[in-house]
């Protein structure tokens, strides 16, 4: 379990560098769920009403498929120089490659997000700070069920042709449930809804998570394979 | 008085065989190679030399038979994995990462004691100790197969399989790349090289391989004897029909 830990530190953290030197997943993520919100904005008249209607459902979808960016390229470091076969020849649990490239997914999304929380604020002219823990809550459990999902699917498509068409064919499906859960469940954080209305659909985001970061665990190795 | 035991083969082959889809590889194939003999694996292009490295390596499962590296199953046993070093087509380097990040990462994922000073040695007998802090992508051809020979070898692993080590290498590098390989040897690594420069493995190499469509179609230890016959003898075999 250490060393699987261990191998997990040692990708994230080479990940991280790399996506800090390059920029190349944040900078086009970020910008993506910026630009969705502020299309929206000029579409709608996103204020009162409306905000409680659309304003979820627009800031789940534009996160979505803010992290397809993302996930395309979560292996494409991996492929070139086919770094992938050095990391499949280390001694570790393969499993560890799939913790690291999650994690490094995870991290990305919430930064995103993060990053994004303040212009959704300013354009559908909401107070943040009296929603911001439950609604924090909301956006790591259904982030982690994006990236455990995503990450395996990458890495399923990473070995093929046409891959930027087929994550999403598979990854957009494989969401759907977690989608529904966050939206509701931000919704009803928006809307000042006590904890205990918005706790069912946590623990539904919650068991999400666990049963697929379980799978994965145990499929990736197969997946990564030739 | 005990007769001695011999020595338990560093690479045992029996029936390996490997199928992409329709196309196969490997037919039925069987090799075994004792500790500390340099095997140079010739054949021509397509003939499944790559194939039989990856399998060694672990990087691919049989489609049939046993494949046995250093006592173990390389799929399956982690440990097996960590005691083989693999120099490949490609150098297995990230571009953006510096020679050192890349070698301190790998020493990492092999969980390696005194990693900084195992790197800084690497660094060195590579040649490379001022450029350590240069992104992988501003070498040249030479300088990125020398610090992927270094990350190959990073673990001293007993044995190393070579995948066209000298490719794109100029006369001075491939020099410098086979005194570093004769060091290996010396030292007593188990290798098996896949090249088509014969020039260079013939001071390396005491057992010639030959394979052609996926067959091991001749197997001998090297007597010695000059390049001219070197080509003779892997060429009569791989012009022989099957």
């Amino acid at each position: 379990m250490r060393r699987l830990g261990r191998c997990t530190w040692a990708i994230l953290h080479k990940d991280l560098l790399m996506e800090w030197r390059s920029k190349e997943r944040l900078n086009p993520m970020v910008v993506f769920v910026l630009l969705v919100l502020l299309i929206f904005n000029f579409s709608f008249e996103l204020g009162g009403a409306a905000l409680h209607e659309i304003g979820p459902g627009v800031l789940w979808s534009a996160f979505v498929f803010a992290s397809l960016l993302g996930l395309n390229r979560t292996f494409a470091a991996e492929t070139i120089n086919d770094c992938l076969d050095g990391l499949l020849l280390a001694p570790g649990d393969r499993a560890a490659l799939y913790v690291g490239k999650m994690l490094g997914n995870l991290v990305f999304l919430l930064v995103t997000q993060l990053a994004s929380l303040p212009f959704f604020a300013l354009f559908f002219n909401l107070s943040l700070g009296a929603y911001l823990a439950p609604l924090l809550a909301v956006l790591l459990l259904g982030s982690m069920g994006l990236a455990a999902v995503g990450t395996l699917f990458a890495a399923i498509a990473s070995n093929m042709r046409l891959q930027e068409l087929l994550l999403p064919l598979l990854f957009l499906p494989m969401v759907i449930a977690p989608l529904i859960f966050c939206v509701e469940a931000t919704a009803l954080v928006l809307k000042g809804s006590p904890f205990e209305k918005i706790y069912p659909y946590l623990q539904l985001l919650g068991a999400y998570d666990l049963v697929f970061i379980t799978l994965a665990f145990i499929l990736f190795e197969y997946v990564v394979e030739e | 008085m005990k007769a001695a035991r011999p020595k338990a083969a560093a690479v045992v082959l029996e029936q390996v065989c490997k199928r992409f889809g329709d196309t196969t590889a490997l037919t039925p194939i069987d090799l075994s190679v004792l500790p500390g003999q340099f095997v140079l694996l010739a054949g021509s292009n397509g003939a499944g030399k790559s194939t039989l490295l990856r399998l060694l390596a672990g990087l691919t499962r049989p489609s049939g038979g046993r494949v046995r590296v250093l006592g173990g199953d390389p799929v399956r046993q982690a440990p097996v994995r960590g005691r083989i070093g693999l120099l490949a087509h490609q150098t297995l380097l990230y571009d953006d990462l510096t020679a050192q990040e890349n070698l301190l990462f790998y020493a990492q994922l092999y969980e390696l004691p005194q990693r900084a000073s195992i790197v800084d040695q690497a660094l060195d007998e590579a040649g490379l100790s001022r450029r350590r802090q240069h992104r992988v992508r501003t070498f040249s051809r030479g300088m990125k197969q020398r610090l992927a020979l270094a990350r190959a070898t990073l673990h001293n692993p007993p044995l190393l399989l070579l995948d066209e080590p000298f490719t794109g290498l100029d006369t001075s590098a491939v020099e410098a790349l086979t005194q570093r390989l004769q060091g290996l040897k010396r030292q007593g690594s188990t290798c098996l090289l896949v090249t088509h420069r014969l020039d260079t493995a013939l001071p390396l190499m005491d057992r010639l391989v030959v394979v052609k469509r996926g067959r091991a179609c001749y197997d001998a230890a090297w007597p010695g004897g000059d390049l001219a016959q070197l080509q003779a003898t892997c060429q009569q075999h791989m012009d022989e029909a099957p």
